[in-house]
This record gives structure tokens, sequence and C-alpha cells, in this order.
């Protein structure tokens, strides 16, 4: 599993969910089965930004785009741009 | 009750007529979806989808007082539809859009119970209706489901029905998010106007005036005042979908910067989201010197919020009054009270916190006498409403008193749809019994809560029964013993929902990861909202009320002393 998505595994578990006993997996879905709420997704969004050194661009990301792990990886792959300084 | 006689002002008596009085070149709709994706109709183009709309609502059979139910995503199509049916003289309803959390079972389930109260001639989906949920929903009667017509772009155009009378009924808006206990609240175009002339006036509604809006137009502040507001006024509107919004925050600031927008309403979270949610490096590029009232509505208003968004936007040009609150629901149109736009408010008040707990009343005192309480005022009356505060023992309470909020005026429900149950028991003698807790003084209301238990996830009402009802239905799980309650997140901004739920045999405990997921599973699926902490706790351990009930007040204080970390966390905010 790449390094990124160990990062924000361990980010979700424990800072969004603060349950870290909780196994998530990359294909864990997260908001459908109530694991995460849909508020959530800001944070996991930045912190996306952060890890993948990419802007993703307003309005082009759905909730559904961020169920997974997997999801949110190849989310930020497709309609993410470089990110300026 | 007839003391109150408020006749609005404008020069039409419906609201077709309102729509057809607008400038039809002035600018109506702006819908962002992204920086490549903006549709834009002024009032002229609107009323044509609108008449477009209403000849092919009239071509599947729609007629003068049918029910017609809208299941369309945020957008100009689900607005001109609405438009469409009331141009026909019947009557819309807009359904919460499914999201991919919800499950097909339960889905038709709460639609079909729905449906049914409305007794809807027609429901109209997009053409991007889940099929997987078209084959599941099943309507029955006279009711039919249909996909809407591309973008409305019908070749035959209705007339506009003649003869609506104002005390007809306009629509039916839903008070509560959830379907068990949906609540349609009947409206007539009289109230609709009342309401909206004497809002327009408070708010000092003007021909520079843009509103913006990210607000679900199927709740009651999305529609009337970012819908039908605008609507009367002719007052453009630049608005996104509720998921845009809150996935990326600055968005809002974005679009109120580039459109010059003065007007918006938001419930307290927002502010919250806008503090801590939008990178610091991003802040500075936006100009809100446009901004002349940003309305904080449907959820209690917290000061700290307030100053929060305050101290995180000091260089974007905000006017000392641009933060404003009012007091609103779907029974009374929208407003009950409004703070003073002309001033920096809303106004705040320090009061003894001893008294205010052990005798429920709010005596002011200095900004910094020990355990004083900030509550901030939610504005006063509009001319044609009244309140008063009463008693558990229904007694009317003085200045300061704490008790549940009644309202009266002349622009409320004629009653829940087809449930004179509820009406029977909300609406007595003219006044409205809110459920709200609060207080009046010096002629403003002050907000503290709901008297019924009622969660409010970022501005939505859910019931606890929904989520009790939902948890008591896993086999480990003992029947009726769960308690659902909201307590409030301050990283959030907003409640969360936390439940206690005994099991049944205490060995099921060393399951608790799979319950816990379990339970997560059929809440989001069923209510459309995640889910706060869940506590599995052994036999016995829920309080139960006398009558053998389990008492949810009792129970929560129980767990909060059990977990002292979940106490400061809720009064840290």
């Amino acid at each position: 599993m790449l390094e990124q998505r160990k990062k924000m595994i361990e980010y979700i578990v424990q800072e969004v969910m603060r349950r870290p006993d909780t196994k998530v997996e990359e294909n864990t879905p997260l908001v459908s089965s109530g694991l995460i709420d849909s508020l959530a997704l800001v944070d996991i969004l930045l912190r996306l930004e952060d890890l993948t050194n990419l802007r993703i661009p307003a309005g082009k990301v759905q909730a559904k785009d961020m169920d997974t792990v997997e999801l949110m990886f190849s989310t930020a792959q497709r309609v993410g741009k470089p990110r300026k300084g | 009750m007839n003391e109150i006689k408020s006749p609005h002002a404008f020069p039409f008596r419906t609201l077709p007529e309102a729509l057809l009085a607008a400038p039809p070149e002035k600018p109506f709709v702006t819908m962002w979806t992204s920086e490549d994706e903006v549709h834009s109709v002024t009032f002229g183009e609107f009323t044509k989808h609108a008449l477009q709309q209403a000849g092919y609502l009239r071509s599947q059979g729609v007629r003068t007082g049918d029910t017609v139910v809208l299941i369309l995503p945020q957008g100009i199509p689900v607005m001109t539809a609405f438009a469409g049916a009331m141009f026909l003289g019947a009557v819309p309803a807009i359904l919460a859009y499914p999201n991919f959390k919800v499950e097909p079972a339960k889905y038709r389930f709460g639609l079909q119970g729905v449906t049914a109260n409305l007794k809807a001639r027609l429901i109209l989906v997009d053409q991007e209706f889940p099929d997987e949920l078209m084959q599941h929903v099943r309507v029955e009667g006279a009711a039919r489901l249909v996909r809407c017509d591309g973008e409305g772009s019908s070749a035959v155009t209705a007339d506009v029905a003649q003869g609506i009378n104002p005390d007809q009924l306009a629509f039916i808006q839903h008070s509560a998010g959830t379907t068990g206990l949906q609540k349609g609240v009947a409206l007539s175009h009289q109230a609709v106007l009342t309401q909206i002339h004497l809002l327009s006036q408070a708010l000092r509604i003007g021909p520079e005036d843009r509103i913006y809006s990210w607000l679900p137009i199927y709740h009651d502040m999305g529609l009337i005042a970012c819908f039908m507001l605008p609507l009367v006024c002719h007052t453009p509107l630049v608005m996104q979908s509720p998921t845009g919004w809150v996935m990326q925050p600055a968005t809002m600031l974005e679009l109120i910067s580039a459109y010059r927008c003065s007007l918006a309403w938001i419930p307290n979270f927002t502010l919250q989201f806008l503090a801590r949610r939008v990178r610091p490096g991003d802040r500075s590029s936006f100009d809100l010197s446009c901004l002349r009232a940003l309305i904080n509505c449907s959820e209690p208003v917290r000061a700290s919020s307030m100053d929060e968004f305050l101290a995180a936007y000091p260089a974007a040009g905000l006017s000392p009054n641009v933060l404003q609150s009012c007091y609103a629901m779907a029974e009374t149109v929208f407003a009950a009270t409004q703070s003073d736009v002309t001033q920096p408010g809303p106004r705040r008040i320090w009061v003894d916190g001893e008294s205010f707990r052990k005798q429920k009343l709010a005596v002011p005192v200095s900004k910094d006498s020990p355990g004083a309480l900030c509550l901030v005022s939610s504005g006063s009356c509009l001319p044609n409403t009244q309140i008063r505060i009463v008693s558990g023992e229904e007694k009317e309470l003085g200045p300061g008193g704490v008790g549940e909020i009644l309202i009266h005026c002349d622009s409320m429900l004629d009653g829940y749809y087809n449930r004179p149950d509820l009406t029977a028991k909300a609406l007595r003698d003219g006044w409205y019994w809110s459920g709200d807790l609060g207080f009046l003084l010096n002629g403003e209301l002050y907000v503290i809560g709901r008297k019924k238990d009622l969660i409010i996830v970022a501005g939505e009402n859910i019931y606890p029964q929904d989520v009790e009802e939902i948890v008591s239905a896993h086999p480990a799980i003992y029947d009726g013993r769960v308690v659902a309650f909201g307590q409030f997140n301050p990283a959030l901004g907003t409640e969360e929902i936390f439940v206690v739920a005994e099991v049944r045999k205490e060995d099921d405990l060393q399951n608790s990861p799979g319950i816990d997921r379990a339970l997560r599973t059929a809440i989001t699926s069923e209510l459309g909202v995640g889910v706060g902490s869940i506590f599995l706790k052994p036999p016995r351990w829920i309080v139960k009320s006398t009558a053998g009930k389990p008492a949810r007040s009792t129970t929560r204080e129980k767990l909060l002393s059990e977990h002292a970390e979940l106490r400061a966390q809720g009064e840290s905010s």
C-alpha cells in the first residue's frame, strides 16, 4: 500500500473517527457505511490535497467519490491540478 | 385571534402573479456547480421554463388542486417545476433527492409513506434518478411516477390557471428531514406573501440586493428565504448545492465575492466551517464588503461561532453589521423574529448561570460575573407576530422566564397536511406550540434549545425516535432499550447523534465493534446522516421512567457522568 494511503487511513481512524481500534482498509466504505459523516469529508479533502500535493477544484468531487480511501486517491488523480507554490 | 392583520403591500395576490410581474430581463437564478459549469436564467427565461414545465405536468394529468411531489436535485429545473405546478393551481412539495447512501428498500418505504400522506397525483423525478431506486418505488392509488421531460423543454406551454384564490394552498413544505414523522406544512399564497412582505421590510430588501445560498431547497430556509423571497421581491440569486458547499466551504465566500452578493442565510455551524476549514492562505483573497447580512438561523445562535468567524476574516472587508439572526420555522412560513440589520448584531447578554439552570430564569449580570453565560438574541417579532412563553404547567412567564415558545401570527400554517391529529397538538386557540425553549427580554427573543429532544444536525431536524427505532431492530439490542440524543460537537459547530443501547446479553459486548458498524450502516442508509458515538451497555443500564420507557434526559446525564470527557467537550463551546 502506498505510504500516502496509509497516512490517510491513519488520519481517518485517529482524527476523524477517533476510534483507533477500528479496522479500515483501502476499500472500506466510509460514508455509505456510516463510519464517518459527510460533514467530515471537508477535513478529509483538505488532507487529501496535502498528501497528494494537488489542488482539487471546487464542484468536481461528490461525496460518492470519497467513499473509500482508494476512491479518494483515484478521484484526486482524475480531477486534481498541480498546486501553486 | 383576529387582532393581527397585516395585509401585504405587493401589487399581486398570488405567487404566480408575483413571478409574472418580474422584469423579464433581470437576472434571477445563477446555479453554480463548478468553475466551468454555471447556468443562469433571467426572470423571463425562468418564467418561460416554468410555463413549459406546467405544460408537461398538465400533459401528465395534473390539474388545479392536485399535489405534485418533486424529487429533483438542487438546481433550476426543480425550481421551474415548482413554479410550473403553481401556475396550474396545483400544490407542489419538494422532497430531498436520494443521496448515494440510501438503501433502496428503505427509500421505497419512506417515499410510500410521504406520498400516501400527501395524496400525490404525480411524483416527478429527473432523468438521472437511479434506476435501482426507480424499480423499487411503488406508488399507490391515483398517483403516477414519471421522469421529467429533459430540461423541462416541453413544446407545450400551459396557460396560467385563472382565478387562483389567495387563500388557496400554494405549496407544502416539510418541517423535518426524516420520513417516519414527516409533517407537511400546508401554506396559502396569502400566508407566504404576508411573510415575505414583512421579512423583506425588516431586511430592507432593495433593488441592489443579491442573495447567495447553498441551502437545500426542500428546507424552509432554502425554500422561503432563498427561492420564494427572491421570486417575489425580484431579487437575483446565486446558488450551489449543499453537498458542493459542505465539501469545499470556501466556495461560498468565493461566490459571494465574485457575484457581489449582499444577503445569505446560514445555520450556525457554517460560521465555524468557514473559520476552521478554509486554509488561512486562501482567506485573504475574498472581498466580502458587499455582504450586508449573514443571517444565522435554524440552529441555536452561538456567540463563540460568530467571534471565530470574524476573527478568521479580519481583512475581508466585513461590515460591522454583517452577523444577524432570526428565529424561523416552516409552521410560520419562515421567520417569527429578526434582528435589526441596521445595527451591529445580534444583541448578546450575560445571565447568571445558577439562576438559569436551577430556577429557569435569565437574570442579566455583567460579562465578568463568575459563572455568567453568554446568550445571543434572535431579534424581535415581525410586526404580524406575537410570542408568549409558558412554563411546563402552561402558565404564562414574564421577562427572563424560560419556557416553551408559543407563536401567533397571520402567516401561519393552515395545518399539517392530512394530519389533523398533529395539527390539534401543535395549534391551540390560534397559537402554535413550537416545542422550542426560550425567553423574552426587552422585547427580544432568546432561543435556548428544544423541549422535544429534537436533534439538529447541521440545520437538519432528526427525531430521536427514528434513530431509536432503527437501533432497536438489531438482533443483539434489547428492543426498546435505546436512547438517542444530540450532543454539541465544538469542532463541527453542530450537534452529533449519540446513541446509548443495551445489548440483550452481556456477552454480546465482546462483539461491540461489529454491532457498532452494523448500527451505523443501518442509521445512515435510512436517515442519511452519520452518527457521532454509539455506547453499547450491559442489560438494565438505561434509566427508565415511571411509565417504563427509557428516560432520555436521565440516561443522557448518566452517560455524561460516566464519560466526563464528553461533558467537557460539549461545554467548551
